[in-house]
């Protein structure tokens, strides 16, 4: 067993080869028709009916928030979990600062440290934007949550004698997580379903946008969050 | 011809998993196989004269918003299932030595 695994013969690889070519005719085989069998009938159902039914202009941000909110609950549970795992794997000390092994061994240079000072709050501007327009124009919690983790990770270059409490950022992912669910399990009480909008149906679009705006800042927090938080255990493990 | 092309990425990440050595090399391949499968849904919704999916006006004709919903999730779940993969490997470097396979599957 150990003997085959070593070393991988050229037999084996053209093997490989040829069996992957196998499954790529298969697949254009299959995949000549797609188009008779793919219908337009979901995108004709959420073209009538999504603004009418959620409030929101961008209809991704109505399906992941509204119509499969389900979806996006296991996601952030996954984030979750995944980050946990990270930290628990790495072994991080809380004390120590975080970014003094970078300052040791490669001395950023003063002009990134100076373009990033300018850059820094923009940044963070522009990720919140994005996070509170995202039922109006593409965006949302989790691109915008991207964007505020990268400005904060700037911020680890700016001040290098900066120490975060990652047990502390582990706490708020937990708590975000319950509130999320906590919202959205409300419109089983308003309106006698799980997983959708607490406001009734007939509402203004305005009023429904008030749910939309709170658990896409929720997501945009725990993304956020949950990227710092990967990015300082790498930052501990990596010295 | 779309759909074909981000197939072939996806088999070229499957054949470096089956071939690589290297377990840094593994995560990689995982991550193109991902690539691929996002490039892959986002073309099943398109077609010719399609907007994005933002109804600023009642009755436009918009693309299928499906799967940019679905690969919205993908790609954060992606990135963090990737960095956990990283980490672990960090944890396999630090207790073995190397980063090759066959030194973490003789060490058992």
């Amino acid at each position: 067993m150990l003997k085959r695994l070593r070393t991988v013969t050229p037999l084996i690889k053209y093997l490989l080869i040829i069996l992957l070519g196998l499954v790529l005719t298969m697949f254009i085989i299959s995949f000549a028709d797609y188009q008779t069998i793919y219908n337009n009938i979901s995108r004709l159902f959420y073209q009538t009916n999504g603004f009418f039914d959620t409030g929101s202009r961008n209809i991704v941000t109505a399906i992941y928030l509204d119509y499969r909110l389900f979806d996006s609950l296991f996601e952030a549970g996954i984030l979750l979990v995944a980050v946990t795992g990270i930290g628990w794997i790495s072994q991080h000390d809380d004390e120590q600062e975080n970014a003094h092994f970078m300052l040791d061994k490669y001395k950023t240079p003063e002009l990134f440290i100076t373009f990033s000072r300018l850059v820094y709050p923009i940044m963070l501007l522009f990720g919140l934007y994005i996070v509170l327009n995202g039922h109006n124009s593409p965006g949302g919690g989790f691109q915008g949550g991207a964007v505020i983790a990268s400005a904060l990770l700037i911020l680890f270059y700016i001040d290098l004698k900066k120490s975060t409490n990652m047990k502390a950022i582990l706490t708020i992912e937990k708590w975000l997580f319950i509130s999320l669910i906590i919202i959205s399990v409300i419109s089983l009480f308003t309106r006698g379903e799980l997983f959708t909008n607490f406001i009734p149906l007939d509402g203004n679009a305005d009023l429904k946008s008030i749910y939309l705006i709170a658990l896409n800042i929720i997501i945009g927090a725990k993304v956020a969050l949950g990227l710092t938080a990967v990015f300082i255990a790498f930052l501990k493990e990596g010295r | 011809m779309n759909p074909i092309l981000s197939f072939v990425i996806i088999l070229i990440g499957i054949y470096g998993l089956a071939v690589s050595t290297n377990i840094i090399k593994s995560v990689f391949c995982v991550t193109i196989i991902e690539a691929g499968l996002i490039l892959l849904f986002l073309n099943l919704g398109q077609y010719e004269g399609g907007l994005i999916p933002i109804m600023e006006a009642l009755g436009i004709e918009i693309v299928d918003p499906i799967p940019q919903a679905l690969m919205i999730t993908t790609i954060v779940i992606g990135s963090t299932i990737t960095s956990l993969a990283l980490m672990i490997s960090i944890k396999i470097f630090h207790i073995t030595g190397s980063i090759e396979w066959k030194d973490f599957i003789k060490r058992k």
